[in-house]
């Protein structure tokens, strides 16, 4: 055996070496498309960006250089400016791109910065508003640098990233993506070979591997997951200085990590950020059927399964969580009332389907908790008709108990779908003549 | 690797609250736990199991240990998988959810250098049906047999084992590698004990959308496995920008981003069509898929 797992560990460093063309192909659209992060925010499981100016005030506690510059909450902020004119003015917002739409201004002197900070404040940057902006020491850079450290689930290993092509042109230069995996314990040597294999030379060697070292020590001190430099400003005499940078913070370690938690928790419109909470998370879609599962697989099928029905699910809820230290599998009770409650508020649900598999409850326990759900909510409005999926330790108690208030339950998810596309056509037919004899009525 | 002949297993966590609710059901399989950890609850009894504050008291009174099941909190999973490494412990499963990236790095690094199996994090375990269940597999989805089921989720593996099983195909082994970003073992890996253990004669490999794990395994099936694999992967009619649940998927799309092939559904049935595997549209498509492929496997051996 033991020499079974030695034989596996060296296919998976040979893969290792193989699959790292993946990995460019993710550089692209992590530039590309940063609006997609704000997406994620799903299940309990958040990816969390510091703000520029945060970004950067960690870089500047690591020793990574960055201009002089001071944080304005309000324009009038401008009049106590403590750093020389001309400035930069950028709005601090998640989206990428913001200099195109005027996020980024220039000014020479305190007026014009005060107008340029009102123009920005009321600048929507794809509907959101900055709270903050930064301003900032001009700066004339003479080339610019692409650096991030990250990590990769294939390799299982953090990559060093980096180009001489940086700024704007990353995407263009793709092909003059460097990269290195520290498959090791770090060394500075690692933050070297990245800076060799970017063709830098002479002095830029020593400066820019400096540069790359403390990105990745800050990546592992605070927990992150991405630590980014774009652009890094090289200067006519080689100096360097980060002008943007982008830092991802990680949920689950966010407990361990509580000056991040507070920064994360400054951050308008930011999720809860506390690690893995145990709150029940509803992601809306445009149909008819509410959905509530458990786990993420079993909901990603239940979903595929109504649309191959040509049903539209109207939303969805997965409980989920089982293996969560702050909530324990014995409140799923609680979780599935949530999930319900979450359901029944969005309008034009006309079924609901629940499908429940593993975990520690009965069915029998699953059964009293729909059944207390409905009770409760009868007095509150009405619930659209449910369909049950359950399978396990008492199945035919917990089909009994629910059958007593015309609530099916079946074994198979197929046999639950089916029924609830059934219920959807009726409702649809009852709609449509219901509809029809109103326009009798009108005629 | 014969989980199967498993005699000694040890539950780090059992005074948790997680361990407290599988431990019961690990039991009754029946697992031989022969050891529980979780420091301050030692000389205690937990289910009839002797709880130690220390692997290594454990070890000095139960011996050697051939795998240990990790409930503890996510912030104590890599020292406490460090403590079962240097107990000399070699296969380790780790339940908890939410384990820090940078500390499965550190623990993968010392598992190498040891040539420790890892499975999880946030994993439902393992199980070889009718013999043993190291995590969190409900029983009655399962009944013996001869088909290796490996997958990225819980509980869509109980459902495609429940309809294996209902079709009278009885599994092997059944395995979740687990759903946070960084994984102790690969798909890869676990294609690869299956192909080399005697009584699995078909492969179930159940993936979902997210990351590239699929068109890895697809690659590596092409290239190493003889076995008959069938897949099924979850997630094909999920909006764009709205991965589910497991932290894997979700970090994996966040850095491919919106619109890139790698990580779709499609690129992953794709890439396992390319490799002559076949892919089944539901999950009560597999039995008939499985049962194709062991004809196939009939025939040509006959």
């Amino acid at each position: 055996m033991q020499l079974l797992l030695h034989l596996q560990f060296q296919i998976l460093g040979t893969l290792k070496k193989v699959l790292f063309n993946f990995l460019l192909t993710k550089i692209v659209t992590l530039l590309k498309f940063p609006e997609s992060l704000s997406l994620f925010a799903l299940f309990g499981l958040k990816l969390m960006d510091l703000l520029e100016y945060q970004a950067k005030e960690l870089f500047r506690q690591m020793g990574i250089p960055v201009l002089p510059s001071q944080r304005i909450d309000r324009p009038t902020d401008l009049k106590g400016l403590r750093i020389p004119f001309p400035i930069v003015l950028k709005s601090q917002v998640y989206i990428g791109a913001r200099g195109k739409v005027g996020g980024i201004r220039f000014a020479e002197n305190t007026i014009d910065a005060i107008a340029a900070a009102q123009a920005i404040f009321h600048l929507p940057i794809l509907g959101k508003y900055p709270k903050v902006l930064l301003a900032e020491a001009k700066y004339n850079p003479d080339r610019e640098f692409y650096l991030a450290v990250t990590l990769d689930s294939a390799t299982r290993c953090p990559v060093l990233l980096g180009s001489q092509y940086g700024g704007i042109e990353v995407e263009a230069h793709l092909q003059h993506m460097r990269q290195v995996i520290v498959d090791q314990e770090f060394s500075p040597f690692y933050a070297r070979r990245l800076a060799l294999k970017m063709g830098l030379q002479g002095k830029l060697i020593a400066s820019v591997s400096a540069v790359i070292e403390k990105m990745y020590r800050l990546l592992v001190d605070r927990d992150l997951d991405l630590v980014e430099i774009n652009p890094l400003a090289v200067s006519a005499n080689e100096e360097l200085m980060a002008l943007d940078g982008k830092v991802t913070v990680n949920d689950a370690a966010l407990g361990r990590q509580p000056s991040l938690a507070a920064l994360v928790a400054a951050i308008p419109n930011q999720p809860n950020p506390n690690p893995i909470a145990c709150g029940v998370n509803i992601v809306e879609l445009e149909g008819d059927i509410g959905v509530l599962c458990s786990g993420a697989g079993l909901t990603m099928a239940t979903l595929d399964l109504l649309q191959k029905a040509k049903g539209k699910p109207a939303n969805f809820v997965d409980l989920g969580g089982d293996y969560r230290h702050c909530c324990p599998p014995n409140v799923l009770q609680e979780r599935l009332k949530q999930g319900l409650d979450l359901i029944t508020q969005t309008k034009g649900v006309k079924v609901i389907v629940i499908n429940i598999l593993g975990g520690v409850a009965s069915c029998l326990q699953v059964a009293e908790a729909i059944a207390a759900f409905l009770k409760w909510q009868a007095v509150n409005r009405q619930v659209p008709p449910l369909v049950v999926r359950l399978v396990g330790d008492q199945f035919h108690a917990a089909r009994n108990l629910l059958a007593a208030i015309d609530v099916p339950v079946f074994e198979s998810t197929d046999e639950a779908i089916a029924h609830t596309m059934a219920l959807v056509t009726e409702n649809a037919n009852v709609t449509g003549k219901r509809s029809a004899s109103l326009m009798l009525a009108s005629a | 690797m014969n989980f199967a002949c498993y005699q000694k297993i040890l539950v780090y966590g059992i005074a948790e609250p997680l361990g407290a609710l599988y431990v019961p059901k690990m039991v009754a399989y029946p697992t031989p736990i022969v050891a529980g950890v979780s420091p301050g609850y030692g000389g205690q009894t937990i289910e009839g199991i002797p709880v130690f504050d220390l692997i290594e008291q454990a070890v000095e009174v139960v011996g050697a240990i051939d795998a240990a099941v990790f409930f503890v909190p996510p912030y104590e999973v890599l020292d406490a998988a460090l403590e079962a490494i240097a107990a000399e412990i070699r296969q380790l499963i780790i339940v908890t959810e939410g384990v820090p990236p940078l500390d499965m790095v550190k623990l993968l690094r010392e598992a190498e250098t040891t040539e420790t199996l890892i499975v999880g994090p946030n994993s439902p375990g393992i199980i070889v049906p009718g013999q043993i269940l190291l995590g969190t597999h409900p029983a009655y989805c399962y009944q013996p047999g001869s088909v290796g089921l490996i997958s990225r989720s819980g509980t869509l593996t109980y459902e495609v084992a429940l309809e294996l099983t209902r079709a009278g195909i009885g599994q092997s082994i059944a395995v979740g590698i687990g759903g946070d970003q960084i994984l102790g073992s690969s798909l890869q890996q676990w294609l690869q004990i299956l192909e080399e253990d005697d009584r699995t004669e078909a492969i179930v490999l159940i993936g979902e959308i997210g990351g590239e794990s699929e068109e890895m395994a697809a690659r590596y099936i092409s290239e190493a496995i003889d076995k008959p694999v069938v897949a099924y992967i979850a997630g094909s009619t999920l909006p764009k920008g709205q991965p589910v649940g497991h932290a894997g998927a979700v970090i994996a799309a966040k850095i491919a981003g919106l619109g890139v092939e790698i990580g779709t559904a499609e690129s992953k049935r794709l890439a396992f069509e390319q490799a002559g595997i076949p892919v089944a549209d539901r999950p009560s498509k597999v039995p008939k898929l499985v049962q194709q492929a062991l004809e196939r496997l009939g025939r040509d051996r006959g």
